[in-house]
């Protein structure tokens, strides 16, 4: 049942929340499929081959040369853009159109590295970053 | 009748789609997945191969070994705008195609995956 306090609450909340949602944008752009260690917990130098990694992780972005083999990179890219413009909540009360804006993009690139002797086995595999995910928060202080 | 009920249809996807937005982009050409299944190691030789599939994206010297590098990118975005709150999403992935020639000119090693077949539009940026 329903009591006028509890109609109350609701609807401030319910005004709060989208108050707090006003002029929200809220982008992402993602390269190519993050990689986690879980993903590549599979690989054991001295044991696992390119097959193998190919198999799993499909063809790497890109092959390289190294002294010993080869080296396959796999990259990929994670950006997360949020903006809040509180200029909109005074919209309806000024002729003119004031913006107050909040935004914070959080650029997640990293590439997971994997090198090869010139037999195709694993000498050994890294992410070359080490990231934790970008917060989507718009606060930039 | 069907006229009708196809306007209908028509005028409810509209008004379901309002604030919506679909983009697409493209970079290279999409790989044949012909040409390299007739790609035989040991055999094709490398005229062959960029008489299949044409000059290679990137050549690469690897261990006195060439590579050739093919790829294709596609990006697509989906964007929900609300006026007030405004989603957007772009999703890119990419086809790659690693051929590896040894020193007599022969095909030592075919290296493929085809990453934009999962690729969606997608609108929620949150999570995965």
């Amino acid at each position: 049942m329903w009591t006028m306090r509890n109609r109350v609450v609701f609807s401030c909340v319910a005004v709060m929340v989208c108050i707090s949602l006003v002029g929200c944008n809220v982008v992402r752009v993602s390269l190519n499929t993050t990689l986690t260690p879980d993903d590549v917990a599979f690989i054991a130098p001295g044991q696992t081959t390119l097959t193998d990694v190919v198999t799993r992780l499909g063809a790497p972005d890109s092959i390289g040369e190294t002294d010993m083999g080869m080296v396959a990179n796999y990259r990929f890219l994670d950006l997360q853009y949020s903006r809040v413009n509180f200029g909109w909540l005074a919209k309806p009360w000024t002729p003119v159109d004031p913006d107050l804006i909040f935004s914070r993009t959080g650029l997640g690139v990293d590439a997971f590295q994997v090198a090869f002797d010139p037999h195709g086995v694993v000498v050994h595999s890294s992410f070359q970053r080490h990231l934790s995910g970008p917060p989507f928060s718009p606060y930039p202080f | 009748m069907k006229a009708r009920a196809g306007s209908l249809l028509f005028l409810l996807l509209v008004i379901l789609f309002q604030g919506c937005a679909f983009s697409r982009g493209t970079l290279g050409d999409e790989i044949n997945a012909d040409a390299i299944a007739a790609i035989r190691k040991g055999e094709t030789t490398k005229a062959e191969v960029i008489n299949l599939l044409g000059a290679p994206d990137r050549l690469v010297q690897l261990n006195g070994r060439d590579v050739f590098q093919y790829y294709r990118y596609d990006a697509k975005a989906g964007s929900l705008l609300l006026i007030v709150l405004n989603f957007t999403r772009l999703s890119i992935k990419s086809d790659d195609l690693f051929i590896v020639l040894n020193q007599s000119g022969l095909v030592e090693d075919v290296i493929s995956s085809k990453r934009t077949d999962g690729l969606k539009f997608r609108f929620w940026p949150f999570g995965e």
